[in-house]
């Protein structure tokens, strides 16, 4: 190995220790007495590491409740996208209805709406049907997101008519053309669609803080970013429960990985 | 034709649900907040009709410049670095490096972190008294710096955080566009005698414009629509210096309770962003082909 390729794997560490020093700060600062945190005196690693904070924060907060509503709210949302996008992407792809193309393109115009234009106009109407501070109203308006549709339209043209055709010929229904021929063959553009829908869900931020108010009820990222205003100055309390937000995220992301990257790279290039 | 087909009952059938909650939770509220947008509307108490009054008072209203002005600052402070250091971090994800695939995880991990976890972590690393940067900045015998209560720095001290949690979505976009680009392009100017720089500035940046210009469009319109980090870094202050668009738009509607006013400035920002959209299509697209 000469010089100039040590350098730049030298280089090269450094970069990714840099980028991973916040996260490991944010851990060492949990394994810290408040005490050892709020001092001038500065320690790097704690003097005497602690799972006080966490206990703490698991008894004093309701982080484990939000972590389940969180977790609650992502699953419905996925599959409920999955089930309500793959129907009509199909249609889109597949099937010769009059108006299909007009209904594509308004179906697709809404991935163009900034939801913040929607806030005022759905708080008003969830409120009008008493759901809001449930976490239905957190759930509803994700599912009329038509990214999905996009991607599994996009993913289902590429499937040969000819497959279809013979199943009709052995007389499936479209029903069941769809369901044993369609889906099986669509699968990793379904993993994708489910994963981005789990991932979106759990890190909206700015629906579930309008449309949840009650404590108890907050998704994870709300209860997080209230945190401050509860908890002022406890930051070693603060970082307990940012790891421990973090914590499902980045285990979903270790298990999905590839498909996650692959499907952000996916959409946006075809998006 | 085929006698019998069921085309168009099959096409209906399998839209309908779908459609039914895009109806409601979509075009419905679409139309809805537009109405909403010409009065004074409370949630209380009957609305009453202002006309055009609530789009008249937000162009004399000092506050929605302000907070206009605060998203272009943080738009420009935010896109071009975004763009290269996402650009660069797809250089390392997809070069000959054993660390590539590593470095490709690294970077994108935390834009994994739910925005508000980064923007809570980036609040204590830049804590003026007890913070990191400022507690080693006294180390080596410096004065701690206002990362967040300062009005100078507020809005950079955020848009450092946001780089740190989204510059590796950026990166994934370029890695997939280097990658699309052919190998012998690459190997056909080294032949030549190309070195690394000149081939990154000769084929690579030329070959990714397609990408440059999708990330341009999606990181302005994802900047436009910030929110999240300046509600839990700063909570829009100090003296209102951070106060953006959005956290304006929820404040107004939610802590005020003026929807009308509050659909109105949503109904602005949209038609922002979507001219800004239209317009960087139309130029950047125009010249690529």
């Amino acid at each position: 190995m000469n010089a100039r390729k040590i350098l730049a794997r030298a280089f090269e560490v450094a970069l990714i220790l840099i980028w991973l020093f916040p996260l490991a700060w944010m851990v060492i600062t949990s394994l810290k007495y408040e005490s050892e945190v709020v001092t001038r005196s500065f320690t790097f690693l704690p003097e005497n590491p602690t799972l006080y904070n966490y206990l703490h924060a698991f008894s004093s907060t309701y982080i484990l409740q939000w972590l389940c509503n969180s977790l609650a709210i992502s699953i419905v949302t996925m599959i409920a996208t999955f089930i309500l996008d793959a129907p009509i992407a199909y249609a889109f792809a597949k099937i010769r209805f009059p108006g299909r193309n007009i209904l594509f393109w308004i179906v697709m115009a809404g991935m163009m709406v900034p939801f913040q234009v929607l806030i005022v106009p759905l708080y008003l109407q969830f409120n009008s049907y008493g759901i809001i501070n449930t976490l239905s109203s957190a759930i509803l308006p994700r599912l009329a997101m038509p990214i999905g549709i996009f991607i599994l339209r996009q993913f289902y043209e590429g499937i040969p008519d000819a497959l279809e055709e013979a199943a009709f010929i052995d007389g499936a229904g479209r029903f069941r053309t769809f369901a044993r021929i369609i889906l099986p063959l669509g699968k990793s553009a379904a993993t994708t669609v489910i994963i981005l829908s789990f991932i979106n869900a759990w890190n909206d931020f700015l629906w579930p803080l309008i449309a949840i108010n009650d404590s108890v009820k907050y998704t994870i990222t709300v209860g997080i970013a209230n945190f401050q205003g509860t908890h002022g100055t406890e930051y070693a309390l603060i970082m307990a429960g940012a790891v421990i937000a973090s914590i499902p995220e980045l285990v979903f992301f270790l298990i999905f990985r590839r498909k996650i990257i692959d499907g952000i790279a996916m959409t946006g290039i075809k998006g | 034709m085929i006698p019998g087909n069921r085309d168009t009952r099959d096409g209906i059938l399998f839209s309908l649900p779908f459609m039914i909650v895009f109806a409601l939770f979509m075009v419905y509220p679409l139309v809805f907040g537009f109405y909403i947008s010409f009065f004074k509307w409370n949630i209380l108490g009957t609305p009453s009709f202002l006309g055009i009054q609530n789009y008249v008072d937000i162009m004399h209203d000092e506050k929605f410049w302000s907070s206009l002005w605060h998203t272009v600052q943080f738009v420009l402070m935010t896109t071009p670095v975004l763009i290269v250091m996402g650009f660069l971090m797809a250089l390392l994800a997809t070069s000959h490096s054993p660390l590539k695939g590593v470095m490709e995880t690294v970077f994108f991990i935390p834009y994994i972190l739910s925005m508000t976890v980064a923007a809570t972590l980036w609040a204590w690393i830049m804590q003026k008294d007890f913070g990191i940067i400022n507690q080693v900045i006294r180390l080596m015998g410096g004065e701690g710096v206002s990362w967040l209560t300062s009005e100078k720095n507020a809005m950079w001290s955020i848009s450092i955080a946001t780089y740190w949690w989204t510059a590796g979505f950026n990166m994934v976009l370029y890695t997939a566009g280097i990658k699309q680009i052919s190998k012998e392009v690459f190997e056909s100017a080294t032949v030549d005698g190309a070195n690394a720089l000149q081939r990154i500035i000769h084929i690579t940046i030329p070959l990714v414009k397609p990408t440059t210009i999708l990330c341009l469009i999606l990181q302005v319109i994802a900047s436009f629509n910030v929110f999240g980090q300046v509600y839990v870094m700063t909570g829009g202050g100090p003296a209102g210096s951070t106060r953006v668009l959005i956290q304006y738009i929820y404040e107004t509607g939610f802590s005020y309770f003026r929807m009308g006013y509050s659909a109105a400035m949503s109904y602005i920002l949209f038609v922002i962003i979507m001219a800004i959209s239209v317009i960087q299509y139309i130029t950047l697209g125009r010249r690529d082909s």
